[in-house]
């Protein structure tokens, strides 16, 4: 299969004589690539987070229907406002207190996919199922990776993170089940390696040999545990089950790449250490994302570009205060003034993703265009902590299913997981209800 | 536990925001109800004297309490109304004790309310505290549950190291770990993703691979480190450093480029070489001007090294260099003056000429004398392994990836290799499982086996895995005998491996860990940098050492009249007369420092980027020395006037202002003058006597009147509150020795320490053996198959 890769990867390397070899042509595309053979092209979506809120003052423009002039923290993505939507008056009703007291910051982000207020703990954490997940569920199967987990800080330390919530709530967007958080990768060689494997070196006999090995492993330990389940607890139970569930991943993962043998190349070399510079970071990890994309390696990603209550500071831009901090700005102008400018910053970022995606072609439309990219926060003013009216933006047309361009504002109140059921239609996962959803979100799409 | 962290602080203008327990009062008030209390926690009786309540609690509550906090004022959300009745302290006895809380510690009334007779709150206190023992007295002895434990990373890479001797770091590869009450080894939070299994069985593979030696080396290739490749970190005139991934382990020649030369009877200097902080290597360098001729004067010095696979800092640094102390700062890279180190590369893999440590550990005999070796040799790892013994099943089922690797024309020692690999990734090692006694009555309280308490023991005190000593006093039952127990942790702390009690317990009891993602704004501290943070870390880490190996009393954690310095921190504290990178123990002469609360690490971690928060330091002293955690801001605490702050102020003045407001007062009048104290640190820790233009005053008043004019009389009104101190750490150390939070039913345990360690002056070291002793330690029970997860109840603080 490996013979229909048509351009030699060293000579492209060379031709382009950089280390970053986006956008790269058609017929780079593995030959394993769905993609690349069908003439209709899969819809695929992603998150980005954004923590700590906007600030809402320069994020609505003060009109509605199609954008003309964009509001400043916006207004990095004026080539693209043609691609977009704005949608407002989302809101998340389980990141609100709703008696459970304190932890805003906590229970938005674990709220934000889930639709669930979490259960407020800093030991047995419990959610639920984020939506991304159950996407994942129903069409992983027809790519390598279900889905893809993606950050750019690590997570804390020591401390604790929220008000009685555990860390596990800020440090992860995705969850697998309503106990199990899946952690994101921040590393971008780790992200490399899983993407593009380990292995490069590897003769195919020797890279099946390797895989019948696992294989083998994974049927032994996973006797192992089921010989286990049965003497346990339901606590024990749960972590072994986490554990089979995981090991049933991989040898399905296994068994794809045993089907395909391929290896994708990555069109990148492969990346050490994590870049101090956030743009850098951000650079490296969508450039890898975009190839996941585009090699229809995943279609379900979700990125959380820092914590909830990060104190980063962005030197980058002159700012040496902790971004967490200074939203809580209690109205002071210069205060709101760095807000503005990280999360200005933060957008002109988002925008160079964006020209990338829009500049790959897939047929007659770019990948962006069969895309889904949701740009957002889990509060609106982090000052306040307030759970409404929540800064949204979703970009791309959904597989040519959404008019773009425009800003929507929905009745106050709207559930966000409203959204969520719409954009699960568009993933060919469709559901009934999410969270707490009323209805799917009308007006996105073309008619 | 509940504290909030520390970004949290320093913003007034909060809604909805609402400590649990706060919450309960109100709920429960509010809508009359009582909440049914925790099955599991104290069935506590009405006491002896039901008039103790009504005539010594009932009146003060009315008279000074419940004008505020009533349905209709409700002052912070709080109702107390319904707290009039004996009975409500079994039925909220959390919120109670946050209610003795208050009073004890003088922070309710607050000022400006009319206060009642000292001797009225001081007979509430006595018998609020004397129903609350009695009640814990009544506590039903119960030692909880754990549940199955995943390794986290450094129990991962400890674990390879000490049953494979192979250097693996998982902390490179791996997902971070979740985190519970601020400790990251706690089992509910820590679960496995499919991400992890992946590196699980990557990491398996590769680090059987290494251990076995079946890795072939590629040709040896070079990396250079050097000034004009922006590689290199120049630390000072005699120290570089670089970055560094090897790829393979093996031998790697280095070498380092030297110019300059200094004067004809130039003294040599020895070189050194570390490794991630560790020095590998030494080298007698002259520095006179040699014989040679070059264009300008330079030498270099090639020595071979192993290097394990993986991510490293080498450093070269010129030892003890007593010449450079003679130089102006404008001579040090002059050539005919000085000669100091420049660059460094390294060249290599090369095979090495000693056995692999792990294959000595693995090939307890040879295999090619036929199967009898190879079985031995496989349930020899698996026993290490699995941490106990290894059923004849088990090997072999191991047995079976050995005949599949031979069925592949593999050799024997790969087939080993296999069935390593399979081990790494069984639930039997990645999991700590602890079995019922009885299966049929999963409930039933029993002492832990004699594996699973060295796994307890050696995953407590070392992060990573029991010895061959401990496994072999499990095989013959005696581990859990008094004498024994005792003779092993006292073995288990000298060993080096206990170092892991100061980076893992402490470095997230006392935030130290934060140190690494920490980043103070360079432009406001010149003199931050990784040297001086390493330093800082180092400080701290020797101290904490030094109390545990020593034995020393809790106090000195507050008021120790000795550190631990090199000269770069030394310098950073104007402390003379301590010369060299070592780290030595330095006696102190000036109160300047004294205990961890003057640490710089300690004094960096509870600051911003830009400034110190008194707000943040006071709450720092709050959760971790008293544990006394305060609530966050309730929801109605109006706006700040911004108009009111500005920097014409100063931060004490700023922080005062909101001390005006009542509700702001009830937690900040504890916890800003707290960190007042501490206002002569900067954000970094380095000692001041002003703020930009405003001189620092760390005097302060606290709620109950006492008073302080320096940060040491601070030290001593904390010292003062030593029990609370030993309780605090108790209480820490507990969650991160069992992985799990605690529960009601561990306040007896708490207790009882507390009177043994009063009994002998407060001694750190024998809280770890009173923890090792502890029922909750070395007992336990599992839970109904049908009961469901997630009803625990957090224990609340006193």
């Amino acid at each position: 299969m490996i013979t229909r890769k048509a351009l030699n990867r060293r000579t492209f390397l060379r031709g382009t004589g950089a280390a970053v070899a986006l956008p790269f042509l058609d017929s780079m595309v593995p030959a394993m690539a769905n993609a690349a053979t069908k003439t209709e092209r899969p819809v695929r979506m992603a998150f980005l987070y954004v923590p700590n809120g906007i600030d809402m003052r320069n994020w609505n423009p003060d009109y509605e229907g199609k954008l003309t002039h964009l509001p400043r923290i916006l207004k990095p993505l004026e080539n693209f406002k043609e691609h977009f939507n704005l949608v407002s008056n989302l809101t998340h009703n389980a990141g609100r207190a709703l008696l459970d007291g304190a932890g805003d910051h906590g229970r938005c982000c674990a709220a934000y996919l889930t639709g669930v207020q979490p259960k407020k703990t800093m030991v047995d954490i419990k959610a639920g199922i984020s939506f991304d997940q159950i996407v994942a569920n129903k069409i992983g199967s027809q790519t390598r990776f279900k889905s893809l987990e993606l950050a750019m800080e690590d997570a804390r330390q020591a401390g604790d993170c929220d008000s009685g919530y555990s860390c596990a709530y800020t440090n992860n967007l995705a969850w697998r089940s309503e106990t199990q958080p899946l952690p994101p990768i921040m590393n971008p060689r780790i992200l490399f390696e899983r993407l593009f494997g380990e292995d490069a070196t590897l003769s195919p006999e020797a890279r099946k040999r390797r895989n019948q090995y696992r294989l083998s492993v994974l049927d032994l330990v996973s006797a192992d545990a089921k010989k286990l389940t049965g003497e346990l607890g339901p606590s024990d139970k749960r972590k072994l089950d986490e554990y089979l569930s995981s090991i049933r991943d991989i040898e399905l993962q296994i068994e794809k790449a045993e089907k395909d043998n391929s290896q994708i190349d990555p069109g990148l070399d492969k990346p050490y250490g994590i870049p101090a510079d956030f743009a850098d970071h951000f650079r490296l990890m969508t450039d890898m994302m975009t190839v996941a994309f585009r090699a229809d390696l995943t279609r379900v990603m979700t990125f959380l570009m820092t914590r909830e209550g990060t104190s980063r500071a962005y030197r980058e831009i002159g700012i040496p205060d902790g971004h967490h901090p200074l939203t809580h700005h209690r109205n002071q102008e210069d205060l709101m003034e760095k807000v503005a400018q990280i999360n200005t910053y933060h957008v002109q970022q988002f925008a160079a993703w964006l020209e990338k995606l829009q500049s790959i072609q897939e047929g007659d439309s770019t990948l962006l265009d069969n895309s889904m990219i949701v740009y957002g926060a889990g509060l609106s003013d982090g000052n306040r902590h307030l759970h409404e009216d929540l800064p949204t933006l979703i970009a791309g047309k959904g597989g040519n299913r959404f008019k773009t361009g425009r800003r929507i504002v929905y009745r106050r109140e709207t559930p966000m997981c409203n959204m969520f059921l719409t954009m699960m239609d568009r993933m060919g996962a469709p559901a009934d209800d999410f969270g707490d959803s009323t209805g799917r979100l009308e007006g996105l799409d073309l008619t | 536990m509940q504290r909030k962290r520390k970004d949290w602080l320093d913003h007034v203008e909060r809604p909805s925001l609402h400590q649990k327990i706060w919450t309960f009062i109100v709920v429960s008030a509010l809508s009359g109800a009582a909440f049914a209390n925790d099955s599991k926690s104290a069935a506590v009786k009405g006491g002896s004297s039901s008039s103790g309540f009504d005539s010594v609690v009932k009146p003060l509550m009315t008279r000074s309490c419940v004008p505020c906090h009533n349905a209709s004022v409700a002052s912070g959300s709080v109702n107390l109304v319904p707290f009039n009745k004996e009975t409500t302290l079994a039925e909220h006895r959390e919120a109670w004790d946050r209610i003795l809380l208050k009073i004890r510690s003088g922070e309710m009334p607050p000022p400006g309310s009319p206060r009642p007779p000292q001797d009225k709150v001081d007979a509430v206190v006595e018998y609020l505290t004397g129903e609350f023992e009695k009640a814990d007295r009544n506590i039903k002895p119960d030692p909880g549950r754990v549940t199955a434990r995943r390794m986290n990373r450094n129990e991962y890479s400890n674990t390879i190291r000490d049953i494979l001797g192979i250097d693996f770091r998982a902390n490179e590869d791996f997902p971070t770990d979740d985190s519970g009450e601020g400790f990251d080894n706690i089992a509910d939070v820590l679960s496995i993703s499919p991400l992890l299994m992946e590196k699980y069985v990557a990491a398996a593979e590769k680090i059987a691979a290494r251990a076995v030696g079946s890795i072939a080396l590629p040709k040896p290739v070079k990396a250079v480190y050097e000034p004009n490749a922006n590689n290199l970190q120049r630390i000072n005139v005699g120290t570089i450093e670089a970055d560094h991934r090897v790829d393979f382990d093996g031998d790697y020649d280095i070498l380092v480029g030297m110019p300059g030369e200094r004067g004809k009877d130039a003294k040599p200097v020895q070189l050194g070489f570390f490794v991630d902080g560790k020095l590998v290597h030494q080298v007698q360098v002259e520095t006179k001007p040699s014989d040679l001729v070059y264009f300008s004067p330079f030498s270099d010095v090639t020595f071979r090294v192993p290097l394990p696979e993986g991510e490293h800092k080498l450093r070269v640094e010129f030892l003890n260099d007593d010449f450079i102390q003679t130089l102006d700062e404008n001579e040090y890279y002059k050539s005919k003056v000085n000669k100091y180190p420049s660059t460094i590369s390294i060249t290599g893999p090369f095979p090495s000429k000693l056995e692999k440590a792990s294959r000595k550990k693995i090939f307890i005999c040879d295999p090619g004398t036929g199967n009898a070796c190879v079985e031995k040799i496989v349930a020899n790892l698996a026993r290490r392994a699995y941490r106990r013994p290894v059923t004849p099943d088990e090997t072999a089922s191991l047995m079976k990836l050995v005949a599949l690797a031979k069925s592949n024309g593999e050799d024997v020692e790969q087939g080993i290799q296999l069935a390593l690999q399979g081990m790494l990734v069984s639930p039997n090692f990645l999991f700590r499982i602890e079995r019922n006694a009885d299966p049929k009555n999963p409930e039933k309280i029993h002492r832990i086996n004699d594996f699973e308490l060295a796994s307890r023991l050696s995953y407590f005190i070392w992060s990573s895995t029991p010895d061959e000593e401990l496994l072999k006093l499990a095989e013959t039952g005696k581990l859990h005998e008094d004498q024994v127990l005792t003779a092993q942790v006292k073995r288990m702390l000298a060993d080096s491996r206990s170092v892991a009690l100061a980076d893992n317990f402490a470095g997230q009891w006392l935030e130290i860990r934060n140190l690494d993602s920490i980043k103070p704004d360079p432009d406001k501290f010149l003199s931050w940098g990784p040297e001086l943070r390493n330093a800082m870390k180092t400080e701290t880490k020797m101290f904490i050492m030094h109390m545990l190996r020593e034995n020393r009393p809790m106090s000195e954690f507050l008021n120790a009249r000795y550190t631990f310095l090199n000269d770069r921190l030394a310098g950073f504290y104007g402390i003379d007369g301590v010369t060299g990178s070592e780290f030595r123990k330095v006696d102190l002469a000036s109160d300047q420092r004294g205990g961890i609360l003057t640490h710089a690490s300690v004094l960096t971690v509870s600051s911003y980027p830009t400034r110190t928060s008194p707000t943040i330091r006071g709450q720092y002293i709050l959760n971790n020395i008293l544990g006394t955690p305060p609530p966050p801001p309730p929801p109605d605490v109006p706006a700040l006037d911004a108009s009111k702050v500005g920097s014409e102020v100063s931060l004490r003045k700023q922080l005062e202002e909101h001390r005006n407001n009542p509700v702001c007062a009830s937690c900040h009048a504890r916890m800003d003058v707290l960190g007042f104290a501490l206002e002569s640190y900067n954000g970094i820790g380095k000692w001041r006597t002003v703020d930009g233009k405003f001189p620092i005053d760390s005097s302060g008043v606290l709620p109950g009147g006492k008073k302080f004019e320096t940060a040491n009389e601070m030290k001593a009104v904390l010292l003062d509150q030593l029990p609370d101190f030993s309780r605090c750490v108790t209480e820490k150390m507990m969650v991160y020795a069992l992985g799990r939070g605690l529960q009601l039913y561990d306040r007896p345990t708490i207790n009882s320490i507390q009177v043994k360690l009063k009994e002998n002056n407060y001694q750190f070291q024998d809280l770890v053996f009173e923890i090792v002793r502890s029922l909750p330690f070395h007992s336990r029970r599992g839970e109904l198959l049908s009961s469901t997860n997630g009803n625990s109840k957090e224990i609340a603080h006193r």
